[in-house]
């Protein structure tokens, strides 16, 4: 059984790699934010309220291009609508936890705290302390998004844009992912949920990526149910 | 309404999709179809986000020629099968998408 400091420390271990991806994506987002109009602290602050990558840049693109509120609320909500799903998919481990505890945790639930922790909560090695693990994703992610917006900010458009930075979003996600696709029905998820997003690519909201994921899901899941792999539920 | 009310609303409806699932008012066991299902939110989430990246340009078109991020995510691909490593797919991804275009592909 692992101590709480044991879980933080391989959370915090876990998700240092994903730095190398989240750095340029922190100075893509406070170099557009910036550009779009707000000023560094409004930039910075975003990052504090919101403290999510793609609806930031999307909420910084909007900004720039005069969009009315009500349609920046709900493409910022639908955007973000995918992280029901992560907090659905985590509940079943954090829901008996403090107040505090759920509070803090949904605050620092993104992508790339998700996607690691979710490994770490499926891995079968029992412990009281997985929420610790989480802590440890989420917090060193916060604080290096942080540092990478003001710093971004600062710099407002001294990076050349042909560096294209802000691949290193998909790169981190291939990392993340690449390796975990095996079974069947987790290549016809991603197959189904990644062509979807391009025929759908320029849906309104962004609503392509919503669509997606409930294409890829519903494929994952009859792919799955077909073949009786009962391996999905096991890992729970 | 103003810029900074704007970004509390987005941020309450933000922190809201994140926490309504922590709340406890969801059943105690969940349906084993629901929980087979929520097996493929990463796969199924994060999948359509590095396709469109890659993929789709800023006017909004789909590229598949004269994209240099298709051949370097492809390598990424390879390269994190292979080594399983954030850090190194992440420098070759963009060593091969700088390599080309710096030697004009």
């Amino acid at each position: 059984m692992t101590s709480a400091l044991d879980e933080f420390k391989r959370g915090l271990l876990d998700e240092l790699p994903l730095q190398i991806g989240i750095i340029p994506f922190g100075l893509v987002y406070g170099i557009l934010g910036v550009e779009s109009g707000m000023s560094i602290l409004e930039t910075c602050l975003l990052s504090v309220i919101l403290f999510g990558g793609a609806s930031q840049i999307v909420f910084a693109q909007l900004v720039a291009s005069a969009t009315p509120a009500g349609v920046i609320l709900a493409s910022v909500s639908t955007i973000n609508l995918r992280h029901l799903l992560y907090g659905l998919s985590l509940a079943s481990y954090l829901k008996n936890l403090p107040l505090r505890w759920r509070v803090l945790l949904a605050y620092l639930l993104t992508d790339e705290a998700y996607a690691m922790s979710i490994i770490r909560f499926r891995s079968g090695q029992p412990s009281d302390y997985l929420h610790y693990h989480l802590l440890g994703t989420g917090l060193l992610l916060f604080i290096v998004w942080q540092i990478s917006t003001i710093t971004g900010a600062f710099l407002g458009t001294a990076v050349p844009a042909s560096l294209q930075l802000g691949f290193a979003v998909p790169l981190s996600f291939i990392a993340v992912l690449a390796p975990v696709i095996k079974r069947r029905a987790e290549i016809f998820a991603a197959l189904s949920a990644g062509i979807t997003a391009l025929i759908l690519h320029d849906m309104v909201w962004q609503l392509w990526l919503i669509c997606a994921a409930i294409i890829g899901i519903a494929v994952g899941w009859a792919v799955s149910y077909l073949d009786k792999d009962n391996q999905m539920e096991a890992v729970k | 309404m103003s810029l900074f009310v704007l970004m509390c609303l987005c941020g309450a409806l933000t922190f809201s999709a994140r926490f309504l699932p922590l709340t406890g008012w969801l059943p105690a066991k969940l349906p084993a179809w629901f929980e087979r299902a929520m097996y493929f939110v990463p796969i199924a989430v994060l999948t359509p986000i590095i396709t469109h990246s890659v993929m789709v340009t800023a006017d909004s078109g789909i590229a598949f020629s004269d994209n240099l991020r298709l051949p370097a995510a492809g390598l990424a691909i390879l390269v994190a099968l292979l080594t399983r490593s954030v850090i190194i797919t992440l420098i070759v991804g963009f060593a091969c998408l700088w390599g080309l275009n710096y030697f004009g592909f």
